[in-house]
């Protein structure tokens, strides 16, 4: 069997696989869910002000929570089915929208956190263990461990002050100017713009983490036999690190990349808050607030679905870096 | 010189007629002065929590009345003494007996999709929308039994009886009128024109990005001339309190109100040259901080519990220290700000500074006597979760109770696990709370009290199930008498009372904050502050 139809049909094995999964994480997700105290219709009745016992029993009807669980769970999941998340409570309006709406920027502050976070984390992890024990090896692992070390929204704050108070660089929050409502060209430059602030808060602590393992990584590599062997062939040092060290000291690095992935989406709620970005972090943290179920499952959903997605990537990733690995 | 103030407006009817006529041509007047000031710029302000809807007729919810009004008039406005203003009525004139209210309404107003506004829609709003679906709508309008519309400006409002409250929940927050041709066979609920607005207001509805702002434009073809003079609104959704201080510090975002900028940042920001604060604004609302006690059940079933703990608070004590000088301390079952209306009258068991050994005296009197670790009672205090001031609230009350040998344990818990215990299960001994008392009693006040308020289920009413027969029978006088010196001694009566019975045991008079950037002018012109309208707001550049 050529390399290429065996990838496709591991990928294929792989999805197959995923369903349980995300079926089972629905189902969890929606009994745990359940041991939250009032529901949906508390809040609505509660942030109106005042309501009718009527109106509430009308509303619990239309949101089909006077129905035993077994029978919400039913409906959810042939919903699901057919592709339809069904409707968010508090938002009035489809979640597969309301989602939808929100994925790309988090997408967006996921992908430059990562991207950051990874690049520099291999690059700083790289010059610390070529430099082991010595001044830059220093900075960078005090750079690491103070930066890992700092709360996120701290760290978010004093960004604020420094950058969007005192300097007046970058705009304190948001994703765009919604006093300008650029268009165009004007305004993929104004979202990069507000991208700059959140993104750097956010890979900070990634990027800490990146290069401990990194660096760590590279150390357990070069002590190894085909180290010695590459170095009594006579190969240079450059080659060495660079060709042989390097691309079996990622594995771990790429790993623990697909492993956060999946938490960034959630993970980024501070750092959502702080600086207003509309994320999906955000919008869960409220959804949990408000009891709006639909909408929350929603989100998991999404996210177990980006998880999997990832981890498969990862998966592949493995046997481009190190050809020894398999798929299959 | 003739008074036009409410009080007048409910009794000779001489007075109220002169009143009327120099009120049009006041609003005439300030209307064409308005347009010397520079017109354009977008003014962007902070809405906090995001919205649920866009639907004012369904919600009273707080963020919907800061962007609802700019979309939707009311027929009334009222200035900062509280007196009525015209808005979508030109003119109105109440029957000398109190049962017949006509309203005369501006010409040449249309919907921001073109269609005409008319009496219809005035009929339609209250009849059909505000008083079947509207939170307090079926309480403000309860007495008005049918609307004649003898032409397409003309609105006839019958009662039952007098309605003295109604005239003043008559604005674009409390009342806002909405257009009949889009809501009329549908399921008002689920109409589409809750997630997008179609009013007669100074702006039209342009988007809604969840999460991020809501747009506003100017409505070009609005009826007032000249108005409004901003060309755009943003509302801001900045989930973070400490941001929200960034961005007005920055100039990001000119206009926050409703504790959008917490107390502790706004004496930080009040030093700035470029930043203002103030208190005004909030005469509709009247939110009133409070305790709430469960009257059915041991400790606070006992009267002389409830004296004792409204006689030991430090009113003055929280005011200062939590939230940093802002708000008035409590000194009946209605707030103060109701005196223009005469119908304010301080009572006993509100000292002006707390009086720990009469306190203990009288439980002692009681027969409730502490125990060998000098216990009386022990009990569990809920706090409302809308933020840490609640919580230093509760802090304070659990060190200032062990005077009077009440052991209190704090809980916070999140909105909807709060509003479930306290209203739906009534599982809770006192709770620390704020209400609305709004321009009314009749509108803000009974609901706390009424026996007919004991709704199980149906969050900010009667909680503590409080009954008094005496009491319903005032509340009932109270609410159709005409007569404005009757009616204060009706509701004179009714403070005492409840003084002494201290069902809910009031601490003080809120002062919300509002802080602007000195950029933005005008943006209070009118007593209901940030749920105003904004028309006559301007940028100066």
């Amino acid at each position: 069997m050529s390399q290429a139809a065996q990838r496709s049909r591991y990928v294929l094995k792989r999805l197959l696989q995923a369903i349980p999964v995300v079926v089972a994480i629905v189902v969890v997700n929606f009994f745990l869910l359940q041991l939250a105290e009032g529901d949906a219709v508390d809040v609505l009745a509660g942030e109106a002000g005042s309501a009718t016992p009527e109106y509430m029993a009308q509303l619990r009807q239309k949101f089909g929570l006077d129905q035993p669980l077994i029978v919400q769970l039913g409906v959810y999941m042939k919903n699901m089915l057919t592709f339809d998340l069904g409707y968010s409570f508090r938002h009035d309006m489809p979640v597969a929208q309301l989602v939808l709406d929100r994925l790309m920027p988090t997408l967006l502050l996921m992908v430059s956190t990562i991207t950051l976070a990874v690049g520099f984390g291999i690059v700083l992890g790289l010059i610390a263990a070529s430099n082991l024990n010595n001044w830059k090896d220093n900075v960078i692992s005090v750079f690491a461990l103070v930066s890992y070390a700092t709360p996120l929204f701290w760290v978010g704050l004093m960004m604020i002050v420094v950058f969007s108070l005192k300097l007046r660089w970058f705009p304190t929050s948001g994703m765009e100017n919604v006093a300008m409502f650029y268009e165009g060209w004007d305004r993929i430059k104004d979202i990069a713009h507000h991208l700059v602030m959140p993104t750097l808060t956010l890979s900070l602590f990634y990027l800490a983490l990146y290069t401990r393992l990194m660096r760590a990584s590279m150390l357990e590599q070069a002590s190894m036999d085909y180290v010695t062997t590459a170095r009594a062939k006579g190969l240079t040092e450059r080659r060495i690190v660079f060709v042989h060290i390097l691309r079996n000291a990622l594995l771990p690095v790429v790993t623990m990349a697909g492993v956060q992935v999946g938490s960034l989406i959630g993970g980024s709620v501070i750092v959502e808050s702080v600086f207003a970005w509309p994320g999906l972090g955000m919008l869960a943290f409220e959804a949990l607030f408000s009891r709006d179920l639909n909408l929350l499952l929603g989100i998991f959903l999404l996210s177990a679905l980006l998880v999997v997605a990832i981890n498969l990537v990862v998966d592949l990733l493995y046997s481009f870096l190190d050809p020894r690995i398999e798929v299959g | 010189m003739v008074r036009c103030t409410l009080k007048s407006l409910t009794s000779e009817s001489l007075v109220k007629k002169l009143c009327t006529a120099a009120l049009a041509i006041a609003a005439v007047a300030v209307s064409s002065q308005a347009i010397s000031q520079n017109a354009g710029g977008t003014l962007v302000m902070i809405a906090q929590p995001e919205p649920p809807s866009l639907a004012p007729y369904l919600s009273t919810s707080g963020p919907i009345g800061l962007v609802a009004p700019k979309i939707y008039n009311g027929l009334l406005d009222y200035d900062l003494d509280l007196n009525p203003v015209p808005e979508l009525a030109e003119s109105w004139e109440v029957s000398d007996d109190g049962l017949t209210v006509t309203f005369n309404l501006q010409e040449g107003v249309t919907w921001h999709d073109g269609e005409p506004f008319s009496s219809a829609d005035v009929q339609f709003t209250i009849m059909e929308v505000l008083k079947k679906f509207h939170p307090r709508g079926p309480n403000s309008f309860r007495e008005v039994s049918s609307i004649d519309t003898p032409d397409a400006l003309t609105a006839i409002f019958n009662l039952e009886r007098p309605a003295p409250y109604m005239m003043r929940a008559l604005s674009a927050y409390e009342s806002p009128i909405v257009p009949k041709h889009l809501l009329e066979g549908k399921d008002v609920r689920e109409a589409e024109l809750s997630g997008n607005p179609v009013g007669t207001g100074p702006f039209k509805f342009v988007e809604w990005k969840k999460g991020q702002y809501i747009r506003l434009d100017k409505n070009e073809n609005y009826w007032k001339e000249g108005l409004p003079l901003l060309d755009r609104i943003v509302a801001r959704i900045i989930p973070d309190a400490s941001t929200r201080t960034a961005a007005m510090e920055s100039g990001e975002v000119h206009y926050g109100a409703f504790g959008a900028i917490p107390n502790i940042d706004v004496i930080r920001l009040r030093e700035l040259d470029d930043i203002g604060v103030t208190t005004d604004g909030y005469a509709m609302i009247n939110p009133m901080a409070l305790i709430e006690f469960d009257t059915t059940q041991p400790p606070f079933d006992s009267k002389a519990m409830r004296q004792a703990i409204s006689m030991s608070v430090d009113r003055q004590f929280l005011i200062d220290n939590i939230w940093f000088g802002y708000g008035k301390p409590a000194t009946s079952a209605m707030t103060s700000n109701y005196e223009p209306l005469g119908l304010y009258t301080p009572t006993a068991n509100y000292p002006a500074s707390p009086d720990v050994a009469a306190a203990n005296a009288l439980l002692d009197e009681a027969g409730i006597k502490p125990d060998a670790d000098g216990v009386r009672a022990t009990a569990v205090i809920d706090l409302i979760p809308y933020g840490e001031d609640w919580r230093r609230l509760g802090e304070y009350m659990k060190q200032a109770m062990a005077e009077i040998g009440v052991k209190l344990e704090l809980r916070y818990e999140d909105v909807p696990t709060w509003l479930k215990r306290v209203y739906a299960d009534y599982d809770f001994s006192l709770n620390v709370n704020y209400f609305y008392q709004l321009p009314d009693p009749v509108i803000g006040v009974q609901r706390h009290y009424g026996t007919d308020q004991i709704r199980q289920g149906t969050p900010f009413v009667n909680s503590t199930r409080y009954s008094n027969p005496k009491v319903d029978e005032l509340l009932a006088a109270g609410a159709v008498e005409a007569d404005a010196d009757k009616r204060g001694e009706i509701y004179a009566e009714l403070q005492n009372i409840l003084a002494e019975d201290l069902p809910v045991v009031n601490l003080f008079e809120m002062e919300f904050l509002t802080v602007y950037n000195e950029k933005l002018k005008d943006h209070t012109p009118s007593a209901m502050g940030a749920y105003g309208s904004f028309d006559r707001a301007w940028l100066d550049n």
